[in-house]
């Protein structure tokens, strides 16, 4: 079957989802193919920062004013998915005063409001850092959560006449002359191949760019590495912590939903696919995450999880210096690539890249994506997270607090397949016990609902439990080791799931 | 301090614990039965593994690894643990049915069948319901069973939902008891057109007489009737568990509930007291002898740090797989490594050097039981609390 | 932060009474570390439905892993109340120790219209569950009467208010036993232990309870006094609260010096009576373990005094909350959920087809009394009935036993 279109943007992520709505609100027909479900590329492998820009604003002071720029603009146009938790940089007894003089004025010449906390101040908006620390520096960094993002961004497009297809890979691009004029996309869960047809083709796969701008005939040199993560029990802080050095690995604490995610490393890879997580990377984040708040030597953590930077190659230095900002490249032959970046300058992205889109097309529109707020938000909860405790009918996901309406509501209207994208929608799952009990019950509702054939139902759970294990395996020891032994008597005792039977 | 002078002191109040603890109370002697928290096996099927390899598990013995506890128990010390189970939980309100020449299957929540030995009397029904019309009962708003699950993966089945007013296992459970509230179901049920064949509920018959709560249902209709075990909060673990405490209460046994140990005391190669840290001021249980049954991981006799694994009691040592990338397989599925540590004992269940002449280990705590890949649990707890009882009992008589 | 290594097990909340009969309460897991990981510093309280806990603690005293349960819904309870505003009912039951003193002291009258339909009717309006009979008040209550008694080791009695001012022929009855064996028993001045108040969302005037009763029972430790409990509610305050939660100077003390009353007569009466033995009585007797000396992780000290009873049969039921809890189950708007338990709990006891019901908790006895309508005793009942029964028989001896009988007489 033929699709036909003006525009296929391939990847959904949060550049892909951005692009998708800035096209939709400039009126121009498009789809977006994704092969897994939203966010599952470095979107939703990173720290869910919303960056003040401070991490970057020493090295790289034009990647810090856009980040500070568009970090206000999604305060404001994004107010279900930014948590304004506020940051703190601190200096800890023999981090350079003179990284923290350069800081403070590259800060101020970038635009980013700073303010300088005494010891006491600090602890007091935090109490679990560190001691002694010797000063902190707020920030304006913020909580965002990625998924819900991309999310709202695919929500404009659905409803003003774009198409979103998740699940689907991109196998061929189709070209014709010489020039990119379509793609064939197979559907994951069926099989089935999908053609689309349009005159542009987006190439905004972030990690995999390289991969698919071949499939159109160029290539874009990147230049990839892998960083993990940990996930903690509970929320140890309130505020996003960095350290006031030099970026280097597992310097950042973010609060994120009722957990804190700390990273992360940095490790040259080739292959953005198959990612494993070694043990080592965590004892490193959790190592360097222990100096800024003591209590992650000891603290439950329920996961890991690891993602790939989609870095512009430039030339072989430590990919951490590489600069952050973006370039949309127009191959000549219908295809565009937009690489490089980062989640917070993702809407700048989609702007520039439409934009170079437009002036193919020769058309006028202004991009409209700053002013306007995302739609589909009233119905979520904000924040604070607290707010949520006021009702607990009928809930389907303890840990996270999910009610059965809101796991319906994700099943019906979200394009639901996989329990996966159940838990991005809602967080289904992403609590201490990692979906041990919920994931049964959204499953067993998916089924009443009908949204899943009985032979893909049993198949749904396996390939879920056995990825959730990947991602729990590096972190396992004391409490977290104690669950999964639980969770291993309820799937494979209870339910009989185990590998000598079925 | 509060201190108490017992003759025994079981410390873990699971299925071996309990095991040991009848029957040393049932020979007379002053029992004390110490637990922190209650056993993992109140959030079990109910049913009794007994060994997952074949079609007769006594039989497949020899199959096992050299050093598992069953080989220390030995066939005939399995067949009286049985028993013993049996004729316990015969005394109560929920009796078990099976035999150990061979296992049996039970229907289990997502229509797979799972292989055990003894089964509560109402999942007895549950054996070869496959060759019958099988119609599935659920609850309105219940949400740890959907029957769906099983309807759509196993043919010739069919199901209702009826309205409990309640939506939890323990909560509908509850209601099963009141009055009317059978008589209304049953009503209900017998006005349902069902195919000839067996009826399915979650286990939610109640917790003092499901027997006679499932004979009930089942006279009205003319039709078999039985329940499927659930995710925890289980009904069938927890009288399972409330049968087997009460049967020690029953024999004059003490428990003390609800404290861990925080610390022991040992004079030369004798344990002589535990401390508990009871709220406001410790209480001391003192003992001839001492019984160390407070299980795996799970069950919080072993703990785990980053790279190493504590007996958090007696600090006794444990064997570890190898550094902590070696602990689990890639696969989730599988048995792990990990779960083959633990306490290595003697043929008397003494723990090898740990110079206490008056401890014994039983239960799901001993090295290379591997629970998960054997599918042996509460058998394998059975078996080996019996024995160490046994092995007490001889110490002290 | 023990909410940190909760499993989800659920074991807590197959414990829990209230999650069985009450569809509004979410249970012990969701109410306490569930939630808990949602209550961010600085925010409002918006769980108003933690007021389900009736803080039974059984859910604390099943957790594997050392969750504090119930201490984690309590904090909950306590900051909801202390920023929204409490029901009448709370306010009454926080200060129920005046309002049992003042029953007390118009006792007469009090017992004979509580049971009118129209002072009933009144109470409703309060909030107050007319299902079970408020207890008779006792004009001499034990503020009036002898305080003080005996000789020997030194022992200060902290009574509670139901013995205190509803039984206090109980209250008298322990005394004397505690005299039988040697002690001197003071019974001083008290106050409410503020177990009442803690349940009702009032820290504050648990805490102004507390303090008084700290200030004079930490008198007396010091000058070498035992502290003994025998309502075990009150203990499990004394024990765990005043040095937890409630903070009051001394409460460390107070809680290494506080015994149980039967924990305390164990090892004085398994010397006193002949031969280890405790007297006579052929009864069948079920003994309902209070939730709360489950808490206590002492184990059960009066059943072991009652196997030393010859003739007696009692079986330990701990199995089930009677579903009163303090005060909650006198509130209206758990009226029907502490029914249901009631009877729940009463089932057990009625196949059993014992002759009474034991219980060390005045709320046990006054629920299950009601509920499996049978006579409701306090331990020291059957101690003393036992032992009056073999003394008045013609193998009394000299000493032992007879020594306790003339005390108890």
């Amino acid at each position: 079957m033929t699709i036909k279109t003006d525009v296929i943007i391939i990847g959904g992520g949060s550049t892909g989802c951005g692009i998708a709505r800035d096209l939709a609100l400039r009126g121009i027909p498009h789809y977006l193919v994704e092969r897994g479900d939203f966010a599952s590329g470095a979107t939703g492998a990173c720290h869910g920062l919303l960056h003040s820009g401070g991490r970057y604003v020493v090295k790289d002071r034009e990647a810090a004013r856009e980040c500070i720029t568009e970090n206000a603009i999604l305060r404001r146009i994004a107010r279900k998915c930014v948590e304004p938790t506020g940051g703190l940089f601190i200096r800890l007894p023999g981090d350079s005063k003179r990284y923290r003089d350069e800081f403070l004025a590259s800060c101020d010449e970038a635009g980013i409001e700073t303010a300088i906390l005494s010891p006491t101040k600090a602890l007091d908006l935090v109490p679990t850092l560190n001691p002694t620390l010797e000063e902190a520096i707020s920030v304006p960094d913020c909580s965002i959560d990625p998924f819900r993002l991309c999310m709202l961004n695919a929500y404009t497009s659905r409803h003003r006449g774009g198409g979103i297809l998740t699940h689907h890979e991109v196998v061929e691009v189709i070209q014709e002359k010489g020039r990119c004029v379509g793609v064939k996309a197979r559907e994951r869960l069926t099989s089935q191949v999908k053609e689309i047809r349009g005159r542009v083709l987006i190439n905004a796969t972030g990690a995999w760019g390289d991969r698919v701008a071949r499939l159109g005939g160029v290539s874009v040199p990147m230049s990839l590495s892998k960083g993990s993560l940990i996930i903690t029990n509970h929320r140890l802080t309130n505020m996003v912590i960095n350290r006031l050095r030099p970026p280097s690995d597992g310097d950042i604490i973010v609060p994120n939903e009722a957990v804190c995610l700390a990273g992360t490393t940095s490790i040259p890879v080739s292959n953005p696919n198959n990612l494993e997580i070694d043990p080592a990377e965590v004892d490193i984040v959790a190592t360097q995450a222990e100096q800024m708040i003591p209590v992650f030597g000891t603290t439950r953590l329920i996961r890991a999880y690891t993602g790939v930077r989609p870095l512009l190659r430039v030339s072989a230095r430590d990919a951490r210096s590489i600069s952050r900002g973006f370039k949309v490249i127009d191959h000549a032959n219908g295809m565009f690539s937009v690489l490089g970046g980062k989640l917070t300058t993702y809407r700048l992205m989609a702007e520039k890249t439409v934009d170079a889109v437009m002036a193919h097309f020769g058309l006028k529109a202004a991009c409209r994506t700053a002013e306007l707020a995302l739609e589909g938000q009233d119905e979520l909860s904000g924040y604070p997270l607290s707010k949520q405790l006021s009702t607990m009918d009928d809930i389907v996901c303890e840990c996270e607090l999910v009610a059965r309406r809101t796991v319906e509501h994700a099943i019906n209207t979200m394009g639901t397949q996989y329990v996966g994208d159940i838990q991005h929608r809602t967080r289904l799952g992403m609590g201490p016990c990692q979906g041990g009990f919920c994931t049964y019950r959204a499953l067993g509702i998916m089924q009443e609902i009908g949204r899943v054939s009985p032979d893909a139902s049993i198949t749904i759970l396996k390939e879920f439990l056995q990825r959730r294990f990947k991602g729990i395996r590096p972190a396992l020891w004391g409490d977290q080791l104690r669950e999964e032994q639980l969770i291993e008597s309820i799937y494979l005792g209870i339910l009989n799931m185990g590998v000598r039977h079925e | 301090m509060n201190d108490s002078l017992h003759d025994v002191v079981v410390i873990g109040g699971g299925m071996s614990g309990l095991t040991a603890a009848i029957h040393l109370a049932g020979k007379g002697l002053r029992t004390a039965l110490v637990s922190w928290g209650d056993p993992v096996c109140s959030l079990s099927t109910g049913c009794i593994d007994v060994l997952d390899i074949g079609k007769r598990p006594l039989e497949a013995m020899g199959e096992l690894p050299e050093g598992h506890p069953y080989r220390l128990v030995g066939r005939k010390g399995i067949e009286d643990a049985l028993k013993m189970f049996r004729d316990l939980m015969a005394e109560g309100p929920s009796p078990y049915v099976g035999t150990t020449r061979r296992n049996r299957e039970i229907l289990t929540p997502i229509g797979t069948f799972k292989t055990t030995c003894l089964v509560p009397r109402t999942m007895e029904a549950s054996q070869g319901c496959r060759d019958e019309h099988l119609h599935v009962i659920s609850f309105h708003g219940i949400r740890d069973f959907y029957p769906s699950y099983i309807t759509s993966r196993l043919p010739n089945t069919s199901f209702s939902i009826y309205d409990a007013g309640a939506s939890s296992t323990l909560a509908i459970a509850t209601r099963f008891e009141e009055e009317g509230f059978v008589d209304d179901f049953c009503t209900w049920l017998s006005g349902l057109e069902i195919p000839p064949g067996r009826v399915a509920v979650p286990a939610v018959l109640g917790l003092r007489n499901p027997v006679s709560l499932m004979n009930a249902i089942s006279a009205r209709i003319g039709r078999d009737v039985f329940e499927i075990p659930t995710l925890p909060p289980s009904i069938p673990g927890l009288r399972l568990f409330r049968a087997l405490k009460a049967a020690f209460q029953n024999r004059g046994g003490d428990v003390f509930w609800g404290n861990a140990i925080s610390s022991v005391e040992t004079r030369g190669d004798m344990v002589e007291a535990v401390t508990l840290a009871a709220s406001g001021r410790p209480s001391r249980v003192q003992g001839r002898v001492f019984i160390l049954a407070t299980g795996s991981f799970v069950s919080g006799g072993l703990f785990a740090t980053r790279d190493a694994v504590k007996e958090i009691v007696f600090g006794l040592p444990v064997d570890i797989p190898g550094p902590r990338n070696d602990w689990f397989w890639n696969d989730f599925f599988t048995g792990h490594p990990i779960e083959g540590s633990g306490i290595e004992v003697d043929s008397c269940f003494r723990p090898v050097m740990s110079g206490l002449k008056n401890l014994f280990v039983c239960g799901s705590i001993l090295a290379r039981s591997e629970i998960m890949k054997y599918r042996c649990g509460h058998g394998m707890a059975l078996a080996t609390g019996l024995k160490a009882a046994k092995m007490c009992e001889r110490m002290l008589l | 932060m023990t909410f940190e290594h909760c499993m989800r097990c659920t074991i807590c909340v197959e414990n829990c009474p209230i999650y069985k009969v009450e569809p509004r309460f979410p249970g012990p897991k969701q109410s306490g570390p569930d939630a808990q990981r949602f209550r961010l510093d600085g925010e409002k309280s918006v769980d108003e439905w933690v007021k389900y806990c009736c803080q039974c603690r059984r859910c604390q005293v099943s957790c594997p892993y050392g969750v504090e349960v119930a201490e984690i819904i309590l904090k909950a309870q306590l900051k909801y109340g202390n920023e929204h505003l409490s029901p009448i009912t709370a306010h009454i039951f926080a200060n129920a120790f005046h309002f049992n003193k003042l029953g007390s002291t118009l006792a007469p009258l009090v017992n004979r219209i509580e049971s009118w339909p129209i002072a009933r009717g009144f109470l409703g309006m309060l909030g107050i569950s007319g299902e079970i009979d408020l207890p008779a008040f006792s004009f001499i209550n034990l503020e009036r009467g002898r305080r003080r008694k005996g000789k020997g080791r030194k022992v200060v009695f902290f009574y509670g208010c139901h013995l205190g001012f509803n039984r206090p022929d109980i209250g008298r009855k322990i005394r004397d036993l505690l005299v039988s064996v040697g002690c001197r028993v003071v019974m001083p001045r008290q106050t409410c232990c503020g177990l009442p108040a803690l349940g009702n969302g009032d820290l504050d005037i648990a805490r102004k309870f507390a303090q008084k009763n700290a200030a004079i029972l930490t008198k007396y430790i010091d000058r070498g006094f035992d502290v003994v409990y025998a309502c075990t509610s009150c203990g499990l305050t004394l024990m765990r609260d005043y040095p937890g939660i409630l903070d009051v100077p001394g409460g460390k003390k107070i809680a290494e010096n506080t015994y149980n009353v039967y924990e305390y007569l164990l090892p004085l009466l398994q010397g006193a009576g002949e031969e280890g033995g405790l007297g006579r009585l052929d009864r069948t007797i079920a003994y309902h373990i209070p939730c709360h000396l489950r808490a206590l992780g002492i184990g059960y000290p009066a059943a072991r005094l009652f196997a030393l009873i010859e003739g007696l049969t009692f079986h330990v039921l701990d199995d089930n909350c009677c579903g009163m809890a303090g005060t909650y189950g006198f509130k209206k708007r758990n009226q029907d959920a502490s029914r249901r338990l009631g009877v729940i709990a009463a089932g057990p006891i009625r196949d059993l087809g014992v002759d009474a019901v034991v219980s060390d908790c005045g709320a046990c006895r006054m629920q299950l009394g009601h509920f499996a309508d049978l006579p409701a005793l306090d331990p020291v009942e059957i101690i003393t009935e036992a032992i009056a029964h073999r003394a008045s028989g013609n193998e009394a001896r000299a000493g032992g036993l007879k020594n306790l009988l003339n005390h108890l007489t």
